[in-house]
């Protein structure tokens, strides 16, 4: 192994860059990291460069632990995106500062030099200075410059960005060249698709600085693991249905699922469908492919060999569409297909039918239940009914002072309550927000469980005090949803989003509608004032038609009440609400959970559950599997202002 | 359309004498305010005859004034230099509390007057100042001697060199520096073969207006001297103790080389200015 990540993350100001990476490189091998901008790609490559240190876990180079390294010792060569060839020496200088450096004499030094610039095919140009090369050439003697101390490995991060189109392919093909003949193991970072299929032996997906998907090209183009990795690399359908009777079924359409490792009746399923694997025709015969029914041609693209065309087809039942978006005002499906440029349809309604397609199994949410005082049994049974109805898994997690071991013996307990497979325990011990902010941190969890809430004094005040407390504190340091199960939550089935001043918050109205389709619950969209407001019913209203794209049943109401959380709380008595959603307070403001917020009054005055949702969220609460459907929704937001 | 034509020309005319009006301003301005005092220097300088110029430039006391002045120029430059280059480094590639304040700090001397510079060294310094007791300890005098004049000199040229490198060494990054490290240069040796050559002209363009501004030097200088000629006297303090004594060919000769001095520095200062804009 040349490369070996295990576990490395980094956190800028407690912001999380690089989440918990491991991966190996193999000898002689081009890996390709590949990823958005601002995924943390860069970042991966500068810590193996050794010019940026991880916040935690360990590099290993040829078998040397290098973490703590700098980048002098770890013998390696890099390229940057940006011409960072020396402009004060001339192309032999730049070729031959690695070795000058290692006080290698001069006649080596030239003879080495020579040989590189043959090989980047620059021979001839060692006289010329920086001003005087294009930026290919100046890419080129980067090229020659981080090889011409025999690193063991090479890192490349972004080298054709700058270029132009016609420049860049070359440059792709020679680097491969090159790569082949000196077998040095190549890590590139990039963000094309194109470049990454074009050089990779494989490729690494990175996500939100998560490593999500490792693979070979076309494992990855026609067997992705998630729904990001399918639509991040090529166009394509994506769409969630439901396993039935052993199949995937998307509406009339049923598939047969040909690994059922994880597939349980009744989970959730997905498929990817590519445009190539789409047969448009005029007549109705389905020549053994899966028919698809007629849909009508809503776009038609000419790329050159071929022709891209969207198609709607009527809704399928119980099935979501993730990818592509579905344009706004349209009800259906949207199948994207392609079709020889020359070729041509009479019908512009034609019969879909499929040759091929890949099914997908969604990643499950986890839950992490922590118990702030003695209510471990409420909490445990919450989170069992919400790993059972949201399909994820929950880990279980108490926290004791690093003192008193009193709590071990309880904790044992509770461990062998836990028997249930979805559900793990563990065990931390020291300050508890210090440990729950600390498990977040190291592990993904989708939402935040908690039994207590901020309750009037009812118990010892002691209590009440530290739990609203460390409450507090979690609100303010963390912006993962938080639900306070506060009496136990049974069913589901009806939630009340509270938009109470202002106007409706985007991320709590569409995670609420999230966790309602997910539960099959109704959605009440509440707003309360002292007057009524046109403009904050067309909010709400719009409000309600991201929830019914999100096929979730809503009504909308507006509450004439002076004070908002009297409003909300009387909302709560007359609908009988399962669960009740609020906006997260503005930690800055300085009335932060203090006596007359509106979130502390709902929660003193309910026990209904309640879910707390911070509008900064930027992972959603499904994880990757809902990526897309984000910028779906907040595309039709827009498409209704 | 040889009418409009016609009165495009005019107009161009027209335009081309408020020009020339506009330059001949510029040089009548300049020459009064530059070359008349130049002229007036030199008359004054040779007035009696290069014999006693040059007998008033070789006298004891002129003698040691340049060597003096050469010696706090160098001093004041050399010391700027190196922790100019130190502070603008900190300043732009570190990230601290209390950076802007510092930031701000530098353009202190710029802002004060020097003469306010030198009474603040004769408040730490002279007798019965606060820093007194520290120096006698060290067996350091500062007032009325060479150190502390080197201190004043220091303190007004010091400046120059941080705001020139500064913008440099932000413009050009750190991937230049990373590169190098990636390549194995030690953090001096990238220091010295990358840094360095990058802000060269920058840096020197700074050098050479602190040596300007050091041999320039008068009023910081002459509160903390005290001015004892053949000890304590500076080519600019000779210049000022001439005029008061009456010696005008002396002040004037001393004061011509000064100024040719200045007049090479100046052809430096431009040089490095137009390669430090190239690069």
């Amino acid at each position: 192994m040349s490369i070996v990540l295990n576990q490395i993350s980094k956190l800028y100001r407690s912001q999380v860059v690089v989440d918990r990476v491991s991966l190996e490189i193999e000898d002689g091998e081009l890996f390709v990291l590949l990823g958005a901008s601002g995924s943390g790609k860069s970042t991966i490559l500068r810590m193996i460069a050794g010019l940026t240190p991880p916040t935690a876990g360990t590099i290993h180079l040829h078998g040397r632990d290098v973490t703590y390294l700098p980048a002098q010792q770890r013998d390696i060569g890099l390229v940057f995106q940006n011409y960072s060839i020396f402009r004060h020496l001339n192309v032999a200088e730049n070729i031959e500062f690695g070795l000058s450096v290692r006080k290698i004499p001069a006649n080596e030094r030239a003879r080495r030099r020579d040989e590189l610039l043959d090989l980047v095919g620059l021979a001839g140009l060692g006289n010329r200075y920086a001003h005087q090369l294009s930026g290919g050439q100046q890419q080129r003697v980067a090229l020659a410059r981080a090889l011409a101390h025999k690193p063991k490995v090479l890192l490349l991060d972004e080298p054709f960005g700058a270029l132009d189109v016609k420049i860049r392919a070359q440059l792709r093909r020679s680097l491969k060249e090159i790569q082949r003949k000196l077998k040095v193991t190549t890590v590139l970072v990039t963000h094309e698709q194109e470049e990454a299929f074009e050089l990779a032996d494989r490729i690494g997906v990175i996500e939100r600085g998560r490593l999500v998907e490792v693979g070979e090209s076309q494992t990855l183009y026609n067997k992705p693991q998630t729904s990001f990795v399918a639509t991040f690399l090529g166009a394509g359908t994506v769409l969630t249905g439901r396993v039935r009777e052993g199949c995937a079924r998307f509406g009339p359409v049923d598939l047969p699922i040909p690994d059922k490792t994880g597939v349980h009746e009744g989970g959730r399923i997905q498929v990817l469908i590519r445009p190539e694997h789409v047969v448009l025709s005029d007549e109705s015969d389905s020549g053994g492919y899966v028919s698809m029914g007629r849909g009508r041609i809503i776009e038609e693209r000419f790329t050159g060999p071929e022709r891209r065309l969207r198609l709607l087809l009527p809704p399928l039942a119980n099935t979501r569409q993730v990818a592509p978006a579905v344009p706004f005002g349209e009800e259906g499906v949207v199948i994207e297909a392609a079709i020889p440029a020359e070729g041509s349809l009479q019908n512009p309604e034609p019969y879909v039918r499929l040759k091929g397609w890949h099914l997908m199994k969604p990643p499950t949410p986890h839950l992490l239940a922590v118990a702030m005082d003695s209510e471990v049994d409420a909490l445990r049974h919450s989170a069992r009914w919400l790993v059972e109805k949201l399909d994820g898994c929950a880990t279980f997690l108490t926290v004791i002072p690093s003192k008193g071991s009193r709590r071990i013996a309880e904790m044992e307990k509770g461990r062998g309550q836990a028997a249930f497979s979805r559900i793990e325990s563990c065990l931390r011990e020291g300050d508890f927000v210090t440990e729950v902010l600390a498990e977040l941190r190291e592990k993904s969890y989708e939402m935040l469980l908690l039994a207590s809430a901020l309750k009037r004094p009812s118990g010892p005040a002691g209590r009440f005090h530290s739990s609203s407390l460390s409450l507090e504190r979690l609100l303010q340091q963390t912006t993962i949803p938080i639900l306070l199960v506060q009496g136990g939550v049974e069913k589901i089935s009806r939630i009340l989003i509270c938009t109470a001043a202002g106007e409706p918050g985007k991320v709590d109205v569409r995670e609420g509608g999230r966790l309602a389709r997910r539960l099959g619950a109704h959605v009440t969209l509440l707003h309360v004032r002292a007057k009524g407001n046109a403009r904050v019913a067309a909010h709400l209203e719009q409000a309600a038609a991201t929830l019914r794209t999100l096929e979730v049943e809503v009504d909308v109401r507006i509450r004439l009440a002076p004070d908002p959380a009297a409003g909300i709380l009387a909302e709560i008595r007359e609908g009988n609400h399962d669960l009740i959603v609020v906006g997260r307070p503005d930690p800055g403001s300085q009335k932060f959970l203090g006596d007359d917020d509106v979130t502390r009054q709902i929660l003193s005055g309910t026990d209904r559950p309640v879910l707390i949702i911070s509008s900064e969220i930027e992972a959603d609460l499904w994880g990757a599997a809902t990526f897309t459907s984000t910028v779906v929704q907040s595309q039709n937001r827009r498409g209704s202002v | 359309m040889p009418v409009s034509a016609a009165s495009q020309s005019q107009a161009q005319r027209k335009h081309s004498f408020v020009e020339w009006g506009l330059i001949a301003v510029v040089i009548a301005y300049a020459s009064l305010l530059l070359l008349g005092p130049l002229a007036a220097m030199v008359w004054g300088a040779f007035s009696e005859g290069f014999a006693r110029f040059w007998s008033e430039i070789t006298s004891p006391d002129v003698l040691h004034a340049l060597k003096l002045t050469v010696l706090l120029g160098g001093g004041a430059t050399a010391l700027n230099t190196a922790f100019g280059l130190a502070i603008a480094w900190v300043l732009v590639r570190h990230q601290f509390k209390g950076k802007r304040f510092i930031n701000g700090l530098v353009d202190l001397p710029f802002a004060v007057s020097p003469v306010i510079a030198g009474l603040m060294l004769i408040l730490l310094f002279g007798r019965d100042g606060w820093l007194t007791p520290l120096a006698d300890a060290i067996g350091l005098k500062l007032v009325f001697s060479v150190p502390g004049m080197l201190l004043a000199t220091t303190f007004v040229s010091l400046p120059f060199v941080i705001r020139e490198v500064m913008p440099i060494l932000s413009q050009v990054g750190t991937q230049q520096e990373e590169a190098a490290y990636t390549l194995g240069a030690s953090p001096w040796q990238t220091f010295l073969r990358v840094t360095l050559p990058t802000i060269r002209w920058g840096l020197l363009y700074g050098i050479s207006l602190t040596l300007a501004r050091a041999l320039g030097e008068f009023g910081a200088v002459l509160v903390v001297s005290g001015g004892v000629s053949g000890l304590t006297e500076t080519a600019t303090l000779f210049i000022f103790r001439s005029l008061d004594d009456r010696n005008y060919v002396g002040a004037y000769s001393v004061a011509l080389l000064l100024a040719l001095i200045s007049f090479v520095l100046l052809i430096l200062i431009e040089l490095f200015k137009a390669r430090r804009v190239e690069s």
